[in-house]
């Protein structure tokens, strides 16, 4: 193309006009050889500056240089609306699609009760208890004679306990409750302690009857401890448990190793006039509990009259069966992954 | 149980207490109602009707055809077969749409070619007894068209006691026990009731003699006299009621005042006992004895019996014999109210599998005293159903027993700490009385006074003072006792117990008397008499309060965060997943994992067959979910952190015989097998030894690996097994197991796949010292990343080959990953190639190829002296 100063309005239409024009990047490079490169024409108009008599050298050089930007310019962005058309050519019947699945990553899982007993020690953990354990094969005197379950108590029969030996002296624990007498021997009141952990009844199973369940105990010593304190204790926690202000209801309840002792309803979670976990009755029985005998407390070695205790027990897997309305209490410990996968 | 509530309105007025109320009542104070049921209520369903008139069916002998008034309008022809029906009898109507006991619908019908509409009932339809030798014919009475149960005053409700509520409340065991209760929940009276023994005959009383120590008391006594007659309709609707079906009179009166009162009694006829009079001892092992279900049963010297003569005639505590039961036409009885031991009675009826109502309310130690008030009710219920009884002798009353009744000293301070309700010392007394208990006043020092001076010198070593308390205490409790007390010496007590912190509150106390109905087992110390008053003051008005908490931190457990980073890292990062399985090891799976031989915890009454062996350890429970997994997926890792235990020997005795206890987590995965090109490291149990060491890793222990030579589990592949561990001054701590299957167990389990097993031990991981930091200075200088490949032997371990790498680095290897393993025709046979990348890097230079060539060169030297060979390509 000539290079003509009177013409330089035309050439930058025409320069512009083919940018626009250009219909992929290889027409892009044309135009940029063709206007801005070696031989082209900005360099053209370049060398005919010295040519131009002196006064115009100046406005001549001026109006190159704004050739050269506005190609330039127009250039750059057409390349960029090139390539961001060009990426866009994979969406929309392109090879991208959003909905293929990816490649599969399967997640591990950890048991429901797993879960729910954390749940519960960290909400009693926040209330100032500490966790303890024990042992599952327990010496008959921490699981019944120092819980104030004497040797002819008819809850020793063969129907509940499952017995490791003949003599009587070794049983698969029946409650969590043996680990208060492990906790008295070892720690100096006052305290609090959890104990969640297996328990075992000698029942046949089905949906609703395991031999092997879970539970977490409470127990806590100390100076002037009363009922009203354990209601308190059992609200907080509930509270916590459901995340909705729960009410309780005592009544009173038998357990040898407790008195007085109870049976602890709740408002059902789960409704406020009547549901089928509640029977329609709006309370749901949910643990037992009371003040510690002092038999036990003695068992354990702490002065009775000093020292007053409660403790509480209740089961985990129920709280689990509630929670996810899950009908069948074998599953827990049933091993199919196409259960344990969904919690 | 049972309970009627029409029985309780005979002993107490149950105005304005409705049958829910009366439940909700028994549950807040008492026990458990587990629900309320109507009584027969089909009689709601069932009419009066009136047999206006009644003619022969044309076409049978035997059939009538009524005609029924039923109130509205049309009168109803009602065909019915009863010998007994006839034109002016009231009597009951199943309409038709009536539904009937056993789901039995009355339709409109054809009998003989003549039409019926409705059924006149037989009160065995209705379920109301057995006669079923005509129709129920009813009170003349009774209002044509009413409901039959409004028309006779039929409507009563069971209410159902959770058995479990009251196995310490020998008292609850019959209805006035609970009407008792109602009474003194809601400030009613209860009605009295004569339990006095009418006057009796001179003749020869019938001799008893105890033998067995099952039998406490034992009264005898004749009845004579007896009319016939049959029960009265209100005994038998409340036998019906609480499930009692009415057999005839003596039995029903006999059932009567047991479910009355709580006692169970037997009646005799009299004609079967011999002049020796009765016996009780205890039975011979193998005896024999017809019991009155007809069942001949078995008896061991465990058991009692009631004998005339030396003969058995009833198993004491639980069922009497066939022959000498009484029967409809018995005239002359032999009544016996007896005290058995509870423990005995339990035994024998466990082991003969009959769990009678008499032997339910002998296991929980009956009151003694019961026995001679039972003997009365029952004298006099009868003798007012028949108009008069002879009792011709003395009732015979022998046994050693002891009136249990008793005095325990209640503080209302301590009542008030322990309920945390402020109940004042009338409600107290008054709660008390309503239930039976006497109470006397509120004594200063009481609790002293009652205490022996030794009991009182215990309380003082206990509470920890200084070396004079006790003795203080002794000598003030035999003051107390005397009753010489001063103001000034009062005064000067309560100076000395406040100065050992003793609140005198706490020693002001009251003596309550409990009656011998509460004492038998119940209510023996001062908590038991604080449940008494919670629960009539109301456990729902105690009102919650906090309890505070001291601000130290709760101490950190390193077992219990370490078993959860545990199941963290596996279920995240690993994809394992977690379950749960039984302590038990079922015989069969056992045996298929190959250690039913080894020793184990025995659990002796097994909750089915083959379900005695408590694992000892988690691994095979977890083998024993593969097949079922493996048919779901391809891909399946399970981790359980669990127990097993080892029982005690002679190395081991344990606490007491305790088993060792194994904390462990057990990890199991199953995958295809590895293809033939597959990667060196593409099987299981490299992949679960990568998991394993991952896992230790996070908890800050670096394993290191060893071949074990010693003995396997059995289900672990012979050679493809390995231990991990720590080494510390030399001395190795081996923390976990690692193994392929072995490949015939996997056959015995259905499993096909390529299997790891590992278990890994909580015990020595939460020994191990803590890791503290582990903490390097970042590299200031670049690295060189060397590739190596190495011919070697094929017997030489690779963990001799880093060692030969290590060494050669002097110092400057900071990294070696093997990223090949090759075995064929170019390293030749019996040798492998091991490749690896290494990085050389030196915290004081940036380091060069000079130092690159040297590293080879030992290197060279190196594996050479293992035969080895370094490869150049």
């Amino acid at each position: 193309m000539d290079a003509n100063f009177d013409q330089l309005d035309e050439l930058r239409e025409a320069g512009l006009a083919r940018v626009h024009a250009a219909a992929d990047s290889d027409a892009l490079r044309l135009v940029e050889r063709e206007f801005l490169e070696k031989g082209g024409v900005v360099a053209a108009l370049l060398a005919e500056i010295p040519k131009l008599a002196p006064e115009k050298r100046r406005e001549g050089g001026q109006g190159a240089n704004q050739l050269k930007t506005a190609i330039q310019n127009a250039i750059g962005e057409k390349r960029e609306a090139l390539l961001e058309a060009s990426l866009m050519v994979e969406a929309g019947g392109g090879s991208f699609d959003p909905t293929l699945p990816a490649a599969p990553m399967e997640r591990g899982s950890l048991h429901p009760i797993t879960q729910v007993t954390r749940e519960v020690e960290e909400i009693f953990q926040s209330m100032g208890y500490t966790v303890l354990d024990g042992p599952e094969v327990e010496l008959d005197f921490y699981n019944f004679q120092a819980l104030n379950i004497p040797a002819d108590h008819p809850a020793r029969e063969h129907q509940d306990t499952f017995w490791c030996d003949h003599e009587q002296n070794l049983v698969l624990r029946t409650q969590t409750s043996p680990v208060q007498i492990r906790a008295m021997e070892t720690l100096e009141p006052p305290f609090r302690v959890i104990v969640p952990g297996r328990v075992f009844r000698n029942e046949a199973l089905d949906a609703t009857h395991e031999h092997t369940f879970h539970q977490v105990e409470g127990l806590v010593v100390g100076e002037d401890i009363n009922v009203g304190q354990l209601i308190g204790t059992l609200k907080s926690f509930l509270t916590e448990v459901f995340q909705k202000e729960t009410d309780v209801r005592l009544r009173p309840g038998f357990f040898p190793f407790v008195e007085p002792g109870f049976e602890v309803d709740i408002r059902c979670p789960f409704c406020d006039t009547g549901c089928k976990v509640c029977s329609d009755t709006t309370w749901v029985e949910y643990c037992g509990c009371g003040m510690v005998h002092p038999n036990v407390l003695r068992a354990g070695g702490i002065d009775s009259e000093r020292w007053s205790a409660f403790a509480f027990g209740m089961g985990l897997d129920r709280l689990v069966m509630m929670r996810n309305k899950i009908d069948d209490l074998r599953q827990f410990m049933g091993g199919d992954l196409r259960f344990l996968e969904q919690f | 149980m049972l309970i009627s509530y029409a029985w309780l309105g005979r002993h107490i007025d149950l105005d304005g207490l409705d049958v829910d109320e009366v439940a909700r009542l028994l549950t807040l104070h008492t026990a458990e109602v587990e629900g309320v049921e109507r009584v027969a209520p089909h009689l709601d369903q069932v009419i009066v009707g009136y047999v206006a008139a009644r003619e022969k069916h044309p076409d049978a002998d035997k059939l009538n055809i009524c005609t029924v008034d039923v109130g509205d309008g049309e009168p109803l022809q009602i065909v019915c077969g009863a010998p007994n029906v006839d034109a002016g009898q009231k009597v009951a109507v199943a309409k038709i749409g009536t539904m009937l006991p056993g789901d039995f619908k009355i339709k409109k019908s054809k009998i003989r070619g003549v039409e019926s509409r409705g059924m006149i009932c037989s009160v065995k339809e209705l379920e109301l007894g057995d006669e079923h030798d005509g129709i129920w014919v009813l009170d003349p009475e009774a209002e044509i068209a009413k409901p039959v149960a409004a028309a006779l005053g039929m409507i009563d409700w069971a209410i159902e006691i959770d058995n479990k509520a009251i196995t310490h409340r020998p008292d609850l065991w019959g209805h006035r026990g609970f009407a008792r209760e109602l009474a003194a929940i809601t400030g009613r009276a209860l009605r009295p009731l004569d339990l006095s023994l009418p006057s009796t005959g001179t003749a020869r009383s019938v001799p008893v003699s105890i033998e067995s120590k099952s039998c406490s008391r034992y009264i005898a006594l004749e009845i004579e006299g007896l009319k016939p007659a049959t029960t009265p309709a209100w005994m038998r609707q409340l036998l019906l009621a609480v499930g009692q079906r009415p057999i005839e009179l003596s039995v029903d009166v006999s059932n009567f005042v047991m479910l009355d009162l709580g006692q169970p009694n037997h009646l005799f006829d009299r004609s079967k006992i011999g002049s020796d009079g009765i016996g009780v001892r205890d039975a011979r092992e193998g005896e024999k004895l017809r019991t009155l279900d007809g069942v001949d049963r078995t008896l061991s010297s465990e058991d009692v019996l009631i004998t005339s003569g030396d003969e058995p005639i009833a198993i004491g505590g639980v069922m009497g014999g066939e022959e000498s039961m009484v029967a409809a036409g018995t005239n002359a009885m032999l009544l016996e109210v007896a005290s058995f031991h509870p423990t005995v009675i339990r035994r024998t009826a466990t082991r003969l599998g009959l769990r009678t109502d008499a032997s339910t309310r002998f296991e929980k130690t009956l009151d003694p005293t019961l026995p001679m008030q039972a003997a009365a009710h029952l004298v006099r219920t009868l003798s007012d159903i028949v108009g008069g009884l002879e009792l011709p002798s003395a009732a015979t009353d022998v046994g050693d027993w002891q009136d249990p009744s008793s005095v325990i000293e209640l503080r209302p301070d301590r009542l008030r700490k322990l309920l945390g309700a402020p109940i004042t010392d009338d409600e107290i007394r008054s709660y008390l009385e309503s239930l039976g208990f006497q109470v006397g006043r509120v004594e200063e020092f009481g609790w002293l006074r009652t205490h022996s001076p030794t009991r009182v010198a215990e309380v003082g070593a206990t509470l920890g003072g200084a070396a004079g308390i006790a003795e203080r205490l002794a000598e003030l409790g035999r003051q107390i006792d005397t009753l010489s007390l001063t103001p000034a010496d009062i005064a000067e007590i309560r100076n000395r117990l406040e100065s050992y912190g003793i609140g005198v509150g706490d020693l002001s106390s009251m003596s309550v008397s409990v009656p011998s109905f509460r004492a038998t087992k119940d209510i023996t110390i001062e908590v038991d008499l604080i449940e008494e008053v919670g629960r009539l003051y109301g456990l729902t008005r105690i009102e919650e309060q906090a309890l505070v908490v001291s601000a130290k931190p709760v101490a950190r457990d390193r077992r219990r965060q370490m078993v959860r980073a545990i199941q963290d890292r596996l279920a995240g990062g690993a994809r394992f997943h977690e379950v749960l399985t039984y302590s038990f090891l079922p015989e069969e799976l056992a045996q298929k994992t190959g250690v039913a031989d080894e020793a184990y915890v025995e659990v002796v009454n097994a909750v089915s067959e083959g379900w005695n062996r408590v694992r000892r350890s988690v691994a095979p429970s977890l083998l024993g979910l593969l097949e079922n997994n493996l048919r779901h997926r391809d891909d399946v890792r399970l981790f359980e952190v669990g127990k097993g235990y080892l029982p005690a020997d002679a190395e081991h005795p344990g606490d007491r015989g305790q088993p060792r206890q194994r904390h462990e987590v057990a990890l199991v995965w199953g995958a295809p097998k590895p293809g033939k090109k597959a990667r060196f490291d593409a099987d299981r149990l490299s992949a679960l030894k990568a998991v394993v060491e991952d896992l230790c890793g996070s908890l800050g222990v670096e394993l290191t690996w060893r071949a074990v030579e010693d003995e396997r589990p059995a289900w672990a592949h012979p050679a493809r097994r390995l231990v991990g561990g720590v080494e510390h001054k030399k001395e190795f701590t081996e923390l976990c197991f690692l193994s392929s299957i072995d490949p015939r167990v996997a056959r015995a389990l259905g499993v096909s796949a390529d299997v790891a097993i590992g278990t890994v031990s909580i015990d020595a991981l939460v020994e191990l010292p803590d890791p503290g930091s582990r903490y390097t200075p970042l590299p200031k200088f670049p690295g060189i990343k060397i590739d190596v490949a190495l011919a070697v032997p094929e017997a030489l371990p690779a963990a001799e080959v880093v060692l030969a790498i290590e060494a050669a680095g002097k110092g400057l290897v900071k990294e070696i990953k093997l990223f090949d393993l090759y075995r064929g025709e170019q390293v030749g046979e019996g040798r492998k190639s091991l490749a690896y990348h290494v990085l050389l890097q030196s915290q004081a230079k940036t380091l060069t190829d000079k130092e690159a060539q040297k590293f080879l060169q030992r290197l060279e030297r190196g594996v050479e002296k293992h035969s080895g060979e370094l490869r150049r390509e």
